[in-house]
C-alpha cells in the first residue's frame, strides 16, 4: 500500500498515458490467449447468446413503448393505440429474429443432448435419447454441462479481470483490489456468491435445464404428444402429454405419487418429482427461478435507481430537496403495499400491461415504486456523509457541474451500500412474490406460468404424505436463495468496510505486535 | 524574519502595489431565517480589508472565530449574507452561472485536511486533471502534460499519476491538493490551514513549497492559520480575527513586534518562548469567547479584554474586583441564553422559581474575601436577586447600566495606528482614552 519512490521500469513505462488498445498492441499475448477462449465460450452458445440479447432488447422496446403509451394515453387515447400498434410490430419483428437465433445449434440445448425418449422393449434400449442413454443420465449430463459451462465462464471472466490488472491496467493498485482481496478468505461471502451464481445460471439456462419444456409440459400439454413403452401391452404407444400428466399426479397416496429422482409410467424422468397435476416440478422450479429473479431484479433496479438519485440529490442540495425526498418517501411508505397490489391487479385486469412477463412486470413496477423509500433511507446516510467531504467543496470550487460531482465524487461511495442493502432487500421481494403466488386469486404471477409460491400452495396439503416434495423443494430453494443473497450482501459489506466486522480482531493483532 | 522579506525583494505591498481583492462590509450569517428561528450565528460580522496583488495576507485567530468561513466566502464556497468581495474590480458575490464558473478559475482553495480533500477512488492524475477537464483547457494530451508538470513542481514524481491517494502520506497528499488548486493557474489562492494537519517536520517543507510556488506563479495568498510562527514566516501582512471581526491588520513584522490591539497583545503573548531565561509577560485571557449567536453590542472583545475601558464611576476599582465583575456578567449572560421550560416559566410567574438559586455560590466564589466595596457588592446582590427570580435578562440589564462603558455599548472604528497604514479595532486609539500600551504596561507592573 505504501508508495515506493523507486523508479521501477514498469513505472517508467506507465509515465505516458496510452489507450487500452495501444497497451494491448504493445503486449498482445495475454489478451489474445484470453480472447480466444472467450470467443470459443461464446461460440458454444452463440445462438442462445444472441437470442438472449434480443430478448433483452425486446423487453426494453416493450417497456419504453409502454411508458410512452401510458403518458400519451393521458392526452389522447387514439394516439396511444397507434403506439400499441408500433409496439406490436417491433416486438413481432424481434420475435422473428429470435426464433432464427434460437434455431442455431448450441452445445447446451436439449436438441444436442436429448433426454426425452422411449424404451423399445422392457429392458431398453432407449430410443431418441442422447447416445441411447437412460433419460436420467442424459438429463444429468446436460445439467452438469450447463453448470460446468457457467462455472467456467465465471472463472474466465474473473481471470480476464486479473489479466487486465496484471498486464494492461495503468495503476498497479486501486482501492477495488483490496475489496476483492478481502473476499478471498471470506467463506460466507463466497457461499453467497456461489448461491447467486447457481440461481442466476438456473434462471438463464432454464429451458435447457428442465427435463421437459414449459410449453410442452405445462403451457399446452394437450397439443403435444409423447411416445412411451407400455409395459402391459409390451409395445410402444403414443399419448398426449396432458393425459400422461393426468396419470402421473402426486397426490400423497401410494398409487398417486411420483417422487424425486424417479420415472413415471410414461418413461419420463422427474428429478424433483411431479406436481399435484402431474406436471414436472423441476421444469416448473427452474422456470419459476427465472420469473422470480427477473421480476425481483427489475423491481430492485427501479427501486435502486430512484433511491440513488434521490439520496444523491438529498445529500448534495440538502435543505428543501432533502425535505421533499423525505416527504415523498414517507408518503409512499404509508401506503399499504398489499392493498396497492390488490388495487393495481384489479385496475389493470385485462390490460396488456398485466400480460408482460405474465403479470410479473406490473408486480415489478409496484415493488419498485413502493420499495425505494427503504433503500433510499439506507443510502441517504452514507450519501450525506460523503457530501461533507472536502473533495465535494473542492469540486465546487473549480466549478464542476453538480451532476458530475454527484456521479464522480459521491456515487462510488454510495453504490456499494446500495448493493449491500439491495441484495438483502431482494430476498424480501422474492419472498413477497412467492407469497402473492401462494395466495393466488389474481395476485402474483398468472397461472399456468410457473411460480414458486404456487407450487408451495399446491403441495401444502401433502407435506406430511409421501408427496412432501411438492411444497418442500420450492421452499428450500427460496430459503437457500434468500440466505445466499444475505450472505452476498454481508460479504460485500465486510469487503468494502473492513472495520465493520472483525475490527476487534485486527486491533488485537495490532496490539499484539505492539506489545 | 524581516530579512527574509527583504531577501524576497518584494516591494512593500501596503505602500505600493495594486489591489486584487477588496472586501467591504462582508457578513456571513448562518440560520436565523424564519419567524421562530434562533438568532443567526454571526460567523463573519462585517469585515473590511484589501489584499494586494502578489502578497501573502495571514489570517489568524482562535478556533471558531470565523476565519475559515471568511476564506470560503472569498472563493464563493459560501454565499455572503451582506457586503461585497471585489476581485479585480468585479463584485464576485453577484456572479452566477457561467460568469461564476469562469471566475472560479481565478481563485482556488487548498483545504486543511488532506485526508478529506482528495477523492480516494480517483487516481492522482484524475484528481489534478479534473479542474482542467471542467474548464476544457487545451487538448487531453496538453492536460496530461500539464498535470505531470504540476506534479513535478509540487515535488512529486510523474509516475504518481496512476497511483491512488491511499498510497501517499499526509504531506504528499497536501502537495496533491496544492497541485489541484494550481491547475487552473489562479491568481488568488486561499490556504485554509494548509499545514495544521501535518507533522511538524513536514510543515516546514510545505510552507517552503508554497513560497516557491508563489514566486513561480505570481500567486496572491490568503493564509489562514492559528500557528502564529508559521504566519510570521510566510506572510507579508497579517489580519487578526476575533468573533467574526478583524481586530488588527498590518505588516507582519510590525504587528508582531509592536501590536496595537489588546487582543493581538494577548494572542502574541501566547507564543511559547524557546529561551527559558527570557522573562515574558503572558496575558491570559479569562473566560471563553461569547457565543457568535449573541455577540456583545459593543466591541466583540469587550467581555475578555485586558485593557477594557471602565466607566468613570468605577475607575478606581482594583483589577481583581473588576475581573470578578466581568466573570459574573459572563455567567449572567450565559444564563440569559437558556430557554426555560413551560413548567419553570409558570413557577417564575407565581414566584416559586428556584432553578437559579445556585447563583449565590457563584457570587461567593467570585467575590468572597476579595475586599469588594459594599457599593459594588450591593449591585452584585441586586443582580443575583434578579437571576434567582428567574430573570437573568433583567440582571444583565442592571449590571449593564451600572458597569457598561463605551466598550460595551459602541462598536469601535478601525483606527490607523502606524504610518504603514496598520489598522486596529479599539476605542483606546482615540485621544479620549489612555493608550493600550500604557494600560497593559501598568497592569504588568502592578502584578
Amino acid at each position: 500500500m505504501c508508495a515506493t519512490l523507486t523508479d521501477t521500469a514498469r513505472d517508467r513505462e506507465r509515465q505516458d498515458e496510452t489507450t487500452l488498445r495501444e497497451r494491448i498492441a504493445a503486449n498482445p499475448e495475454p489478451a489474445i490467449a484470453w480472447s480466444l477462449v472467450a470467443v470459443a465460450l461464446i461460440g458454444l452458445e452463440f445462438g442462445a447468446f444472441i437470442a438472449g440479447l434480443l430478448l433483452v432488447v425486446d423487453s426494453a422496446v416493450i417497456a419504453v413503448t409502454a411508458l410512452i403509451e401510458v403518458t400519451v394515453g393521458l392526452v389522447s387515447p387514439s394516439a396511444s393505440e397507434s403506439i400499441v400498434g408500433i409496439q406490436q410490430a417491433a416486438s413481432g419483428t424481434l420475435d422473428g429474429f429470435r426464433s432464427t437465433a434460437n434455431s442455431l445449434p448450441t452445445l447446451l440445448s436439449r436438441e444436442t443432448i436429448p433426454n426425452q425418449g422411449y424404451k423399445t422393449g422392457p429392458n431398453g434400449p432407449w430410443e431418441n435419447t442422447f447416445l441411447g442413454l437412460e433419460p436420467a443420465v442424459a438429463w444429468a449430463i446436460r445439467a452438469a454441462l450447463v453448470y460446468a459451462y457457467a462455472a467456467f465462464v465465471s472463472f474466465w471472466a474473473f481471470r480476464g479481470w486479473k489479466i487486465f490488472r496484471a498486464n494492461y491496467r495503468q495503476s498497479d493498485w486501486t482501492p477495488r483490489d483490496d475489496v476483492i482481496d478481502r473476499l478471498d478468505g471470506h467463506r460466507w461471502a463466497q457461499f453467497g456468491i456461489i448461491v447467486v451464481l447457481i440461481f442466476t445460471t438456473m434462471a438463464l439456462f432454464a429451458p435447457a435445464l428442465g427435463p421437459t419444456t414449459v410449453e410442452q409440459n405445462i403451457q399446452s400439454p394437450y397439443s403435444h404428444e409423447l411416445q412411451y413403452f407400455d409395459a402391459e401391452d409390451g409395445e410402444v404407444r403414443t399419448a398426449l402429454v396432458g393425459d400422461a400428466n393426468f396419470n402421473s399426479k402426486s397426490k400423497g397416496n401410494g398409487e398417486q405419487n411420483v417422487g424425486p429422482m424417479t420415472y413415471d409410467d410414461f418413461g419420463r424422468f422427474h428429478p424433483f418429482g411431479t406436481l399435484t397435476n402431474g406436471r414436472d416440478l423441476f421444469t416448473f422450479a427452474v422456470m419459476g427461478a427465472r420469473i422470480s429473479l427477473t421480476v425481483s431484479a427489475l423491481s430492485m433496479a427501479i427501486a435502486g435507481l430512484i433511491a440513488i438519485v434521490m439520496s444523491l440529490a438529498s445529500a448534495y442540495y440538502k435543505g428543501i430537496v432533502d425535505l421533499a425526498a423525505i416527504l415523498s418517501a414517507d408518503g409512499i411508505t404509508s401506503i399499504p403495499q398489499l392493498l396497492l397490489l390488490l388495487m393495481v391487479a384489479m385496475a389493470f385486469q385485462g390490460h396488456w400491461l398485466s400480460d408482460v412477463f405474465n403479470g410479473g412486470f406490473l408486480l415489478a413496477l409496484v415493488f419498485g415504486f413502493t420499495g425505494w423509500p427503504g433503500l433510499w433511507r439506507a443510502v441517504r446516510g452514507p450519501a450525506l456523509q460523503v457530501s461533507e467531504e472536502e473533495w465535494i467543496d473542492a469540486a465546487r470550487s473549480f466549478g464542476q457541474r453538480p451532476s458530475v460531482t454527484m456521479r464522480k465524487h459521491m456515487l462510488p461511495y454510495v453504490l456499494p451500500y446500495l448493493l449491500i442493502y439491495g441484495s438483502m432487500a431482494v430476498g424480501g421481494i422474492i419472498i413477497a412474490l412467492s407469497a402473492l403466488s401462494f395466495i393466488g386469486s389474481g395476485l402474483g404471477i398468472n397461472p399456468p406460468t410457473p411460480a414458486w409460491g404456487r407450487a408451495i400452495s399446491m403441495g401444502r396439503e401433502y407435506v406430511s404424505t409421501q408427496s412432501w416434495h411438492i411444497a418442500l423443494i420450492p421452499g428450500v430453494l427460496i430459503v437457500v436463495l434468500v440466505t445466499g443473497l444475505n450472505a452476498f450482501g454481508d460479504g460485500i459489506r465486510d469487503a468494502i468496510d473492513p472495520e465493520s466486522e472483525g475490527g476487534a480482531e485486527e486491533e488485537a493483532a495490532a496490539g499484539g505486535t505492539a506489545g | 524574519m524581516s530579512e527574509m522579506t527583504q531577501q524576497r525583494g518584494r516591494a512593500d505591498p501596503a505602500v505600493v502595489g495594486e489591489t486584487l481583492v477588496e472586501v467591504k462590509g462582508l457578513k456571513k450569517y448562518y440560520g436565523g431565517q424564519g419567524v421562530l428561528a434562533d438568532p443567526p450565528v454571526k460567523a463573519v460580522d462585517g469585515v473590511d480589508f484589501t489584499i494586494q496583488r502578489g502578497e501573502t495576507l495571514g489570517l489568524v485567530g482562535e478556533s471558531g472565530c470565523g476565519k475559515t468561513t471568511l476564506g470560503r466566502t472569498l472563493v464563493q464556497l459560501e454565499t455572503a449574507t451582506e457586503g461585497s468581495v471585489e476581485f479585480d474590480g468585479t463584485d464576485i458575490t453577484e456572479l452566477t452561472g457561467k460568469q461564476l464558473k469562469q471566475w472560479r478559475r481565478n481563485a482556488q482553495i487548498v483545504f486543511q485536511d488532506p485526508e478529506s480533500s482528495l477523492n480516494d477512488r480517483m487516481t492522482i492524475g484524475e484528481i489534478v486533471r479534473e479542474p482542467l477537464d471542467v474548464h476544457e483547457v487545451g487538448s487531453p494530451r496538453d492536460r496530461r502534460d500539464k498535470v505531470k508538470d504540476l506534479l513535478a513542481s509540487v515535488g512529486l514524481q510523474p509516475e504518481h499519476y496512476y497511483r491512488y491517494p491511499h498510497q501517499f502520506s499526509g504531506g504528499q497528499r497536501q502537495r496533491i491538493g496544492i497541485a489541484r488548486a494550481l491547475a487552473l493557474e489562479p491568481e488568488f489562492v486561499v490556504l485554509d490551514e494548509p499545514v495544521s494537519a501535518l507533522d511538524t517536520s513536514v510543515q516546514a517543507k510545505i510552507l517552503n513549497l508554497l513560497e516557491d510556488l508563489q514566486e513561480e506563479y505570481d500567486l496572491t495568498y490568503l493564509f489562514i492559520a492559528h500557528d502564529l510562527a508559521a504566519v510570521r514566516h510566510i506572510c507579508d501582512r497579517v489580519a487578526v480575527m476575533y468573533l467574526g471581526k478583524i481586530m488588527e491588520i498590518g505588516l507582519t513584522e510590525e504587528l508582531y513586534t509592536d501590536p496595537a490591539n489588546p487582543y493581538t497583545h494577548s494572542l502574541l503573548s501566547a507564543i511559547p518562548e524557546p529561551d527559558p531565561t527570557v522573562e515574558k509577560e503572558r496575558i491570559t485571557l479569562p473566560g471563553t469567547p461569547p457565543s457568535p449567536r449573541d455577540p456583545p453590542e459593543g466591541c466583540q472583545f469587550t467581555t475578555r479584554c485586558p485593557a477594557k475601558i471602565r466607566p468613570e464611576t468605577h475607575e478606581q476599582l482594583d483589577a481583581e474586583t473588576w475581573n470578578a465583575i466581568e466573570r459574573f456578567r459572563e455567567v449572567i449572560r450565559e444564563r440569559s441564553r437558556i430557554d426555560l421550560s413551560i413548567r419553570n416559566r409558570i413557577r417564575r410567574r407565581v414566584g416559586r422559581f428556584s432553578k437559579y438559586d445556585d447563583i449565590d455560590e457563584t457570587v461567593a466564589d467570585l467575590f468572597d474575601g476579595t475586599g469588594v466595596s459594599e457599593e459594588v457588592m450591593a449591585h452584585v446582590e441586586q443582580a443575583a436577586d434578579h437571576v434567582k427570580d428567574g430573570y437573568p435578562n433583567r440582571a444583565r440589564e442592571y449590571m449593564g447600566e451600572e458597569f457598561d462603558s463605551v466598550c460595551d455599548t459602541t462598536r469601535p472604528d478601525l483606527y490607523t495606528v502606524s504610518p504603514t497604514n496598520r489598522l486596529s479595532y479599539c476605542h483606546r486609539h482615540t485621544d479620549e482614552y489612555e493608550s493600550v500600551d500604557s494600560v497593559l504596561g501598568r497592569q504588568s507592573d502592578g502584578e
